[in-house]
């Protein structure tokens, strides 16, 4: 194996013994609220359609609404796993400057953290399929093996892109005093625009195809609905996130730059 | 190896008023100090030198650490260290070089140490057999074999500091950078560690950039001190020049069985210093007249118990600190 893969297996094989250590505290914080978030909407729209005696709302049945959501919480388990929160605290506190000297560089240390989240991640999003196709396969039924492998390559590459976003707002702690607004900020946006609460078909048709210039979309809405069997021209979106994972990439090189000028290493 | 010139850093502190209301003054208005952590600053270091920094909290000891390491911009001036631009921080540059921080720990708290161990050994590209060698070598002198599988977070301040700077010393770096390593550390350990020290420099000719608190590791380490005071240098020499800043006399203190009231006039010229019990008297003696005066004393006086001064850098330090006019500029 090459040195650099070297590098990130490792730094991965750590970040997997000290999850082992505080394995309850990651389930309560990344799966649990999955859960509950999922419970409030699947009661929340049964209400909705059961008030409202529709049985199509914005090309919706019931059950494919609850299936919507059901993807929303597999997409977000591989998704949207990575906060700013430790981050912008390894600067705040000084605690990047091991990182300056080693030979292993911060990005490279979070990627490899990133990657390491992320196989654990995938792996409990297999699980939940796997329980839901036994549990409710009523909502499943149209469930195909090439889909699922599209929509599980867009959600990774979406993480990925999530991952640098909060790399970048975790940065602005060179700037800023505290992110922690900044990141709940994004998520806030993020829950709405990217349809993990409504599916964007219910916005009007004049945001929603606004929506699709920004990244949002594709953060949710896309992979769900790859996942769901609809074909969603598979190929432009892997290059449509493959352009904004590009993009962001490069903005942070840039913010990186300008920021490390700025870095006091306090407390060393 | 080093080699710096007009080196300069400062740091722009913004400036909060306490309090809520101070904070929504912020809003609007904030006002910023720049302050000069460290003034043009030139400095030269051979290859295998060991080099003590020393100066007060906030003389700027760290903050040129920092600027060697790589890990802060300058704000001015040239800095070469090994022939590389520290900031840029090439991976041929970090190979060569290790950070000691006896402030903040750089291993995993959650693992064992031989853990993160393994972890640099990836970082630092070092060879297995190379790495094994390494280990059993470095655990072996800083007595740490047992230690190395229990999570560092169960380890006391001792033990994780000789682990830390075993974790730096893995890669074998040419150049050392030690900040403060025996903080907070009991007696016995600070010794281990300067004996550590010592050794290795001899066995392997590292160059060491070391600060401390604590003159007895400056005086132990160092052949060569660098004063710093207000981000100034201040003094750059031998250990010897600096304890004859001063002057070359003797610091020695008597103790008396039994106040000695009446007064002694063949002392006075020595700038006795009494206690108010007129039970022990401190003098200072240049040392051509130490053997005379002493058996003197010891023959007149009811003399119970004398000492002489163990480590004179202590005291010029401290006579410099509160006396800073009596450095040249």
């Amino acid at each position: 194996m090459a040195n650099w893969s070297l590098k990130w297996f490792q730094t991965m094989k750590v970040y997997w013994s000290n999850l082992f250590v505080y394995r309850t505290n990651f389930f309560l914080q990344t799966i649990g609220p999955l859960f509950v978030f999922l419970f409030i909407k699947l009661s929340l729209w049964t209400s909705i359609y059961l008030s409202s005696q529709k049985s199509i709302i914005g090309g919706y049945t019931l059950e494919e609404m609850l299936a919507y959501h059901l993807w929303i919480m597999v997409a977000s388990m591989i998704i949207l796993t990575s906060s700013s929160q430790n981050l912008s605290e390894d600067i705040r506190l000084g605690k990047i400057s091991s990182y300056l000297i080693y030979p292993f560089s911060f990005w490279e240390f979070h990627a490899s953290n990133f990657a390491a989240r992320q196989t654990v991640q995938v792996f409990i999003a297999l699980l939940t399929v796997f329980i839901l196709l036994i549990l409710l396969p009523t909502y499943f039924s149209n469930i195909s093996f090439l889909f699922f492998i599209q929509g599980l390559i867009l959600s990774l590459m979406a993480g990925f892109f999530w991952f640098s976003l909060n790399y970048i707002i975790g940065l602005m702690a060179f700037w800023l005093e505290e992110t922690w607004t900044l990141t709940v900020l994004t998520q806030v946006v993020t829950y709405f625009c990217s349809g993990a609460i409504i599916p964007l078909e219910l916005y009007p048709l004049w945001l929603k195809e606004a929506l699709f210039y920004t990244p949002f979309p594709y953060l949710g809405f896309v992979p769900v609905r790859t996942f769901m069997g609809e074909s969603l021209l598979f190929w432009q979106s892997v290059l449509v996130l493959l352009g904004w994972i590009l993009l962001i990439n490069l903005i942070s090189k840039l913010i990186w730059k300008k920021g490390i000028h700025l870095y006091t290493a306090a407390g060393m | 190896m080093i080699k710096a010139q007009g080196l300069r850093k400062d740091f722009k502190i913004y400036r909060k008023q306490p309090g809520f209301v101070g904070s929504l003054k912020s809003l609007f208005y904030r006002s910023y100090e720049t302050k000069n952590a460290v003034k043009p600053f030139d400095v030269e270091i051979e290859r295998g030198q060991m080099v003590g920094l020393l100066g007060p909290n906030g003389a700027g000891k760290t903050t040129l650490m920092k600027m060697f390491t790589g890990i802060i911009v300058p704000s001015a001036g040239n800095l070469l260290v090994m022939g590389h631009t520290p900031f840029k921080r090439e991976r041929i540059f970090q190979k060569r070089i290790a950070l000691v921080m006896g402030q903040k720990s750089q291993l995993w708290w959650d693992l064992p140490a031989m853990d993160s161990f393994q972890l640099l050994r990836r970082y630092y590209e070092i060879e297995e057999n190379q790495f094994k060698i390494r280990v059993a070598e470095l655990s072996h002198l800083l007595e740490v074999e047992d230690i190395l599988k229990v999570h560092v977070r169960k380890l006391s301040l001792g033990e994780r500091m000789k682990v830390e700077l075993m974790s730096c010393l893995l890669h074998q770096p040419e150049m050392i950078f030690l900040d403060e390593p025996t903080i907070g550390l009991d007696l016995i350990a600070q010794k281990n560690i300067r004996d550590f020290l010592i050794y290795y420099h001899q066995q392997n000719h590292a160059t060491i950039i070391l600060t401390s608190h604590y003159m007895a590791d400056i005086e132990a380490l160092c052949s060569r001190l660098i004063l710093l005071i207000g981000g100034k240098k201040r003094f750059d020499d031998s250990i010897k020049k600096f304890d004859g800043i001063l002057g070359h006399n003797k610091m020695v203190s008597f103790s008396f069985t039994n106040p000695v009231s009446q007064s002694v006039p063949f002392i006075s010229p020595f700038n006795p210093k009494w206690n108010p019990k007129r039970t022990k008297v401190e003098l200072s003696i240049p040392e051509e007249k130490l053997r005379e005066l002493s058996q003197k004393i010891l023959r007149e006086l009811p003399v119970s118990d004398f000492n002489t001064e163990k480590m004179p850098i202590e005291r010029v330090m401290k006579s410099l600190l509160e006396n800073p006019h009596l450095l040249k500029d």
